[in-house]
């Protein structure tokens, strides 16, 4: 055998394998249902913050939990704790994607959140006159 | 018509014009250049550099034209409207340009116009197929300018449209009014210019990465024309230095943006793996690739098709990281990328051609290109006539990748003897392919909601896959709602260190070995000093940075790294005999280690000193979130931090930034004199003797102090607790700001103190955003009111208040200070602080009534536990009360309500990060610079 056979082998296995890792490390979009179904297992939702609820977040006990209610695209509920500190503006955000995992009491617990506020370029964009 | 009022209609008919220009410039020189090349007739080359010197005017008279716009605030025009306001510094007009799809669009034409006018005047007889490439090229980009209709679907984006004219505005009520600018009022100012982005970064990053990404083409031109004129090693020569050139300016591009990020936003550091970043990464680190195979290729051609391939990938990347980044696919996966805007259709297009142009050029029979160019053609315009693109687009991809199988083996595949095993060439080669594994990792992995659309034809395929294996894996591959990863810097890390690994320790020892074969001896003599050095530094890094056994990737990258920064740096005296002439690779070599060695240590021991230093208990908090990063700090406030004592001083507001000024003090060991009491837990102790205090206090208490057997609650309460050190003479001050934008969102932005070893960086998390001005007095939270009746209690975060009673005053100062319709309220409440259970305090809050309003108040401060009581209203269940005289009775009669605004002291929360070692990254940033550079100047000369 050639050592360039050799060598195209081994690229294409490790291109193969991270591929292949790629796909297996990714997390899954999901809505509560499935995320609640699965506690401990990671998900992304997506959805919006529920602003009948209150949002929580007491920095003299922990500066870094704010505690909140997320409604999924599919108008379901449920309260999530997400370790960060509460983000500037949180309350006009648009949308809302979390990453994290439901806990044993039905709860969201998520590391990280990414938000979206676009409301607020678009309510000005409509001129009305 | 309506003859609008205050219109500057031509500003946007001439962009119009010149955007229709510039495309037909473009078409011109591709048809000029391209017929010139083929028939080698003179008068087409003219008419080809006709074209494009045209295209050149029109491109540079639309960006004259919209800085125009952008500088007379002519907000009747979307762009304008969006991206700039009358309040911003005219210093970032530029910053404005370029934010948006459509100017930074016309940045990356404007740079290659810029490239395409040097080649045109220094390719000589190259000039004529690399302009061809440059061309189509253009012509893409002119048309994503222009913004055109073909049917309904909308392909580019024009910066000249009218607020009026953009299609969700068609036919609404104002846009028939002729003076629609003067009445509307939110035309009189734009949108304006994002803070985040109005700092200098924003105005020198952009044009640099562009510039990057508009060199990838040169080479990617070069290797087309290399192609199509069967000369398949003489391009090489030519695009060399620009290739060398492009991996000098994409890389100070990507660091620009890291030392951006860390400088400028609080994303905690300075490399995300965003998809963004991602993008500018990926085609970096094939750029590389190629640039080195181009060296081995130049001497004698052993890796054509390798090169080949990377160079085309190179450029082809570049146009997948746009599409990527700008057409909206990405969707909730990056923070900063843009959304849709219709860029989808034109960047696929854009992307596709030139896969396609590259596979058919690798093919060296004219029939089969011709072929392969009929199949593709037929099969995405099946796709896109029947509406089923994806598996079009599949399809294309695996009759490109059969196509490129046998291109290789027809028309590259070797027939000479391999090369040695100890030359340079071979593992240059081995080390290309390793960048091009990395390359291709991270676009897999930054492609996940790419791989959502690809895979959806194959629903039912994985769906059956997984249900007859149970493998949960295709199941969720056949739902395609992948995520990118959850962890996203740990999966890349994972997979990257191997790889720098490998490139770093190739990196060591590539340059010592020599062209076809290595005297092996001489070569182990050479490079014995600077391995043992390496050990040596490695060994020590281990034992001062403590790195674990269970870091072992981590020390192995240490390792590669010193060595690698070694053996080249060792390279210039013992090889080149410090000939700094050809020293550009050594020193860029020193440079990208010190960049890892420093991105490394950086990242591997950054310590978040804001960590659990107030040692709060969490009693209330869900378990898994105990683990607070962040820091409380009340105003006037000293508190051990890291190494230091941080106070928090004042805010001050200055412009649209308001500032929050910390002090840092030493720590200093604490004294003690005798006879000083401390608490420790329920005990107080006695200092026998006057001392400085040691690490621990068990150390010290034998020798130190004696308990107390005797002491009143009281005593303990207000005795300090004992620690080993206090804070020392001042050392310096950082100042965090929050940018206020009602608009964008507040932004908060870091501060960093750098000494040569480390830094501390610190950002603001959360805070309060009231002055003195807006209030009265900011050295206090909001207010937060709380209903209750007497004999209820009041939980707040660090107290608990319970309301005893509510009575009148009727002391006779009061009386007859106030007179006859005033009634003084006072509520008695007995607060406990909820960290030191056994502490109680009392609060007296008043409240005065006047005709059943009250009129002001007296609050009741605690400053022990930073809290103030106010009481608001005093009203029973059928009233305000109006009686006289005594106590009211808790229980029996009306029950009486009570309003109490309860306040905690001003405080703010804030991140702190010390990162070690950050300062070797900034250098390697440099020498990287400088060793390109000095590599791209000795080839051009």
């Amino acid at each position: 055998m050639k050592r360039s056979h050799i060598i195209a082998i081994v690229i294409i296995a490790v291109a193969v394998g991270a591929l292949i890792g790629s796909l297996y490390d990714s997390s899954t979009y999901a809505d509560l249902d499935q995320a609640l179904e699965h506690p401990g297992k990671e998900y992304h939702v997506v959805g919006t913050l529920d602003r009948s609820q209150e949002i929580v977040y007491e920095p003299s006990l922990n500066a870094s939990l704010t505690t909140f209610t997320m409604r999924d695209l599919n108008g379901k509920t449920c309260k999530v704790h997400l370790a960060k500190a509460k983000p500037q503006d949180f309350e006009r955000s648009e949308r809302l994607v979390l990453i994290g995992e439901a806990n044993e009491n039905g709860e969201f617990e998520a590391r990280d959140m990414l938000m979206k506020c676009p409301s607020k370029y678009n309510e000005e964009n409509k001129v009305t006159g | 018509m309506t003859e609008y009022i205050g219109e500057h209609l031509w500003a946007g008919q001439l962009g119009h014009a010149l955007a229709v220009i510039s495309l037909v410039g473009a078409l011109l020189a591709t048809s000029g250049y391209f017929h010139g090349t083929r028939t080698g007739q003179v008068e087409w080359t003219r008419l080809g550099r006709l074209g494009f010197r045209l295209h050149s005017i029109a491109v540079l008279g639309i960006v004259v034209t919209l800085f125009v716009m952008l500088f007379n605030h002519w907000f009747e025009y979307d762009y304008v409207w969006k991206h700039s306001n009358l309040a911003m510094p005219m210093k970032y007009i530029a910053s404005c340009f370029w934010e948006g799809q459509e100017g930074s669009f016309l940045l990356w034409t404007f740079w290659h116009v810029v490239l395409g006018n040097i080649l045109m005047w220094r390719a000589k007889d190259w000039e004529g197929p690399v302009m061809t490439v440059f061309a189509t090229v253009q012509v893409f980009l002119a048309i994503m300018i222009l913004g055109v209709y073909i049917g309904d679907v909308r392909i580019g984006s024009s910066p000249f449209l009218l607020i009026r004219e953009l299609p969700e505005n068609l036919g609404l009520p104002w846009t028939g009014m002729a003076n629609y600018l003067g009445a509307i009022p939110q035309f009189a100012d734009g949108r304006g210019l994002n803070p985040l982005l109005q700092n200098y970064w924003m105005v020198i990053h952009p044009p640099t990465l562009f510039l990057g990404f508009a060199s990838t083409l040169v080479p990617f031109a070069y290797a087309l024309a290399g192609l199509w004129r069967k000369d398949r090693t003489g391009w090489i020569a030519p695009a060399l230095p620009w290739t060398f050139f492009g991996i000098m300016i994409l890389g100070t591009g990507i660091l620009m943006g890291g030392a951006w990020a860390y400088e400028a936003l609080s994303f905690g550091g300075f490399w995300a793996w965003d998809p963004v970043e991602n993008a500018s990464l990926v085609p970096w680190i094939t750029l590389v690739a190629a640039g080195h195979l181009m060296i081995v290729n130049k001497r004698k051609p052993t890796a054509l098709f390798s090169l080949f391939l990377l160079t085309l990938f190179t450029f082809i990347l570049v146009l997948y990281s746009t599409f990527l980044t700008r057409s909206g696919v990405l969707g909730d996966t990056s923070v900063h990328s843009f959304t849709g805007d219709g860029m989808l259709p034109g960047l696929l297009l854009f992307l596709l051609f030139y896969i396609g142009l590259s596979v058919m050029m690798l093919l060296t029979d004219m029939g089969q290109r011709r072929f392969y160019a009929v199949i593709s053609t037929i099969l995405l315009g099946i796709g896109v006539g029947l509406q089923v693109q994806v598996p079009a687009i599949l399809l294309f991809g695996a009759v490109s990748i059969g196509v490129l199988v046998s291109a290789y083996r027809q028309g590259f595949a070797s027939k000479e003897p391999e090369e040695s095993l100890w030359s340079r060439e071979f593992w240059l080669f081995i080390g290309s392919l390793v960048l091009l594994l990395s390359a291709m990792q991270i676009t897999f992995s930054t492609s996940v909601p790419v791989f959502n659309l690809l895979l959806e034809p194959f629903d039912k395929v994985f769906g059956w896959i997984g249900d007859t294996t149970g493998s949960s894996f295709f199941k969720g591959l056949a739902d395609a709602k992948l995520a990118p990863p959850g962890e996203a810097i740990a999966h890349y890390n994972k997979w990257q260190i191997p790889f720098a690994f490998i490139v770093t320790f190739l990196i060591a020892f590539g340059q010592y070995l020599r062209w076809k074969d290595t005297d092996m001896k001489k070569f182990r003599k050479q490079l014995a000093v600077s391995f043992l050095v390496a050990i040596g530094i490695t060994a020590l890094g281990v034992y001062l940075l403590k790195y674990t056994w269970s870091e072992l990737t981590l020390i192995a990258l240490f390792f590669a790294t010193t060595f690698a920064i070694i053996a080249n740096a060792w390279y210039i005296p013992s090889v080149l005999k410090g000939r700094l002439k050809s020293a550009g690779a050594s020193v860029a070599h020193v440079g990208f280690g010190l960049v890892l060695l420093g991105a490394l240590i950086s990242t591997s021991r950054q310590e978040e000193v804001s960590r659990n230093t107030r040692n709060m208990d969490l009693r209330f908090l869900n378990e898994g979130f105990s683990n607070s990063e962040d820091i409380l700090l009340y105003r006037g406030d000293t508190v051990r931090m890291g190494d230091h004592y941080v106070h928090y001083t004042s805010k001050r507001q200055t412009g649209v930034n308001l500032y929050y000024d910390m002090d840092y003090f030493a720590a200093v060991p604490r004294s003690y004199a005798t006879g000083d009491t401390v608490r420790v837990g329920d005990m107080l102790f006695e200092a026998k003797e006057a001392h400085t205090a040691g690490r621990y206090f068990l150390e010290d208490q034998p020798k130190h102090w004696t308990p107390l057997e005797r002491f009143s609650r009281r005593e303990l309460w207000h005795t300090e607790d004992w620690s080993s050190s206090a804070p020392g003479e001042r050392l310096f001050g950082l100042a965090p700001f929050v940018q206020l934008n009602p608009r964008f969102g507040n932004v908060a932005e870091p501060s960093t103190k750098h000494w040569l070893q480390r830094d501390l960086y610190t950002h603001v998390r959360y805070a309060d955003l009231a002055l003195a001005s807006d209030t009265a007095d900011d050295t206090w939270m909001p207010d937060r009111l709380y209903d209750k009746h007497v004999g209820d209690s009041i939980i707040t975060p660090t107290a608990m208040a319970i309301i005893d009673s509510v009575y009148i005053m009727r002391d006779s100062v009061t009386l007859r200070m106030l007179g006859d319709q005033y009634t003084v309220y006072a509520a008695q409440l007995r607060v406990r602080d909820l960290y030191r259970p056994d502490r109680w305090f009392e609060a007296r809050p008043l409240v005065i009534y006047a005709n059943g309003e009250p009129v002001m108040g007296k609050s009741a401060e605690l400053e022990p536990l930073r809290i103030r009581y106010s009481l608001a209203t005093v009203t029973t269940d059928q009233g305000p009360t109006m009686g006289h005289g005594g106590p009211i009775p808790a229980t029996g009669g009306p029950r009486i309500a009570v309003g109490i605004n309860v306040a905690e002291s001003e405080f703010l929360v804030m991140q702190a990060i010390v990162f070690p070692g950050i300062n070797i990254l900034w250098i390697g940033c440099v020498l990287l610079f400088i060793g390109t550079f000095m590599a791209v100047w000795q080839r051009v000369r």
